[in-house]
């Protein structure tokens, strides 16, 4: 469980490169569709089913990474 | 070259017809309604306020659209889309920010990742060679492949969003195709910054009544149905109840459900359609208030629904004027039930649905339903469903023209499949292959 392992999921859901740490799934142009694909992802590689609202109130990867890893 | 005659005065239609007459070519266009505009139409809900009973939203990749749009001086307007979403989804009445119901975001994106798993692999322009199995439909693949209860709750409601389909019309590969063409799952979803961005000010139908006006008067002929075209002699002669029309060269800019009834002679070896081709079917509600009344609760209008007739909801409202418009689509199945009710039933049905959904409202000032499902020169809307084995049987012939008939329609075009921006860009393709396989006498 790691940072780099959400900003990877980011990167490959949004087709980016490098997302940093700190970087707003949204500002970075995702939606709430391409939000449930970082989220099934995120269930699939931590095995933690995350709800969308989880996703909204940390929707960088930092934050993100730290409710994963408060719920494994 | 010197004659051409246009079936169909739909946008596809109307394009070719407009480029060949700019080329120097004489048009004709026979059209079967007493309007041109085929799925595209207008209806005034208060006095200068339009909406679209038919074709409404695009988006920026509407390349062709857009230059049309331009050419013809007319504007498009962004679609509102702020403030709470409402959703019926069989746990009472939700309201939430933004678009996504409230269902498992896990179970969703799984739906979704396996969705654009198909749109990565499918081949746009050839997607019988896509190397996917064309032997099953959507829903077979949504049996075997979605597991989770949201997911399987959710599917059918976004296919019929999308593509006014049931799972059972639609193959998996004329699903993966319709996505893929239509620039992919986030783009086709998307309202701000998707297909969904904008709408024609003042309704989509003025596209092809402009259309029709710069070919000049006396070119577009209403009222006349093509029955027959014979290209059994030096020419093609195009028949239809009252008259018959010699050309060079015909376009048939029509759905292909309405293609395969024109008698062809001698006939093409291959038609339009197969038995296993489903049409798409849709009916539109306009729920009429004086002002968008919901917008001052902090609704956006949108709901989702598991229960019909109304499976959505969208704000409408013309861009400027004081109506207030919510439009209801029924969808799939549940469109074809919604069709066969008596106006009253179909009154009561969507004004107890709406109430339900948003009490907070009063009983709309208006109502029209725009039932597309009966239409009989449109068979299939939004647009022709192809089943497991179409795009195998069909798809090699989509544009290959039958002597000196060449084919345009929103279903014969790869890119954007079934919309509007289809509907020109095949307009476009079928006018240029007439220029450059008989070129014009005289420049
Ligand atoms: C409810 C609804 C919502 C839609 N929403 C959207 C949307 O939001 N965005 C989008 O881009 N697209 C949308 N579409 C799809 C869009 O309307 C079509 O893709 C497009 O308008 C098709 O244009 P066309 O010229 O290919 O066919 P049509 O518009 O169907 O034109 C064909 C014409 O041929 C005529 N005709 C048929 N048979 C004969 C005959 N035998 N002889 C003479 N004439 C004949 C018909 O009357 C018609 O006028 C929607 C469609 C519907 C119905």
């Amino acid at each position: 469980m790691s940072v780099e392992g959400v900003s990877a999921i980011f990167g490959r859901v949004l087709q980016v490169g490098d997302v940093g740490s700190e970087s707003d799934f949204f500002t970075l142009g995702g939606d709430s569709l391409l939000a449930t694909r970082v989220l099934s992802a995120v269930a699939r590689e931590y095995g933690v089913e995350l709800s969308f609202d989880d996703f909204a109130d940390a929707p960088t990867p930092a934050a993100l990474a730290e409710r994963i890893a408060s719920l494994r | 070259m010197s004659r051409v005659v246009v079936v169909g005065a739909g946008l596809a239609g109307l394009t070719a017809a407009t480029d060949l007459s700019r080329a120097g070519v004489e048009v004709t266009v026979l059209e079967a309604r007493d309007r041109v505009g085929g799925r595209t139409h207008g209806i005034e809900v208060a006095p200068g306020a339009w909406i679209d009973a038919g074709a409404a939203y695009l988006g920026d990749r509407h390349t062709d659209l857009a230059k049309t749009i331009a050419d013809l001086g007319l504007k498009t307007v962004p679609t509102t889309m702020r403030g709470q979403s409402r959703f019926v989804l069989g746990h009472g009445r939700v309201t939430r920010e933004g678009r996504f119901p409230p269902l498992s975001a896990v179970a969703l994106g799984d739906l979704f990742d396996r969705l654009d798993d198909l749109v990565q692999r499918v081949r746009v322009d050839a997607p019988w060679r896509s190397g996917i199995p064309d032997d099953e439909t959507a829903a077979a693949w949504a049996q075997r492949e979605l597991t989770r209860p949201d997911a399987r709750a959710f599917f059918p409601l976004f296919l019929g969003e999308m593509m006014a389909a049931d799972p059972a019309d639609v193959s998996v590969l004329h699903m993966a195709f319709y996505l893929a063409s239509g620039g992919g799952l986030r783009y086709l979803n998307a309202f701000e910054g998707g297909a969904q961005d904008s709408r024609v000010d003042a309704g989509a139908h003025q596209l092809c009544r402009r259309l029709a006006d710069g070919l000049g008067p006396g070119v577009v002929r209403l009222d006349t149905a093509v029955h027959t075209i014979d290209q059994t002699g030096r020419s093609a002669t195009v028949h239809s109840a009252s008259a018959t029309y010699t050309c060079d060269a015909v376009v048939v800019a029509v759905p292909p459900a309405l293609a395969d009834e024109i008698r062809l002679l001698p006939d093409a070896p291959v038609r339009r359609t197969t038995p296993g081709t489903a049409p798409g079917r849709a009916v539109k509600v306009h729920l009429i208030y004086p002002t968008p009344l919901w917008r001052e609760q902090g609704l956006s209008g949108w709901s989702v629904n598991a229960d019909g007739p109304l499976m959505s909801t969208v704000d409408d409202s013309p861009a400027y004027g004081e109506v207030g418009v919510l439009t209801g689509f029924v969808t799939g199945r549940e469109a074809t039930r919604y069709a066969a009710l008596t106006p009253a039933e179909q009154r009561r049905e969507a004004l107890a649905q709406a109430a339900a959904i948003f009490p907070s409202l009063p009983e709309p000032t208006g109502f029209q339903v725009s039932n597309w499902v009966t239409e009989r020169y449109s068979r299939g809307c939004y647009a022709a469903l192809l089943g497991p084995g179409d795009w195998n049987l069909l798809g090699p012939h989509l544009t290959t023209p039958h002597g000196r008939v060449h084919w345009a329609g929103a279903e014969t075009s790869t890119e954007y499949f079934g919309l509007m921006e289809g509907a020109i860009r095949s307009g476009h393709r079928a006018a240029a292959q007439i220029l450059a396989q008989h070129r014009p006498q005289q420049a």
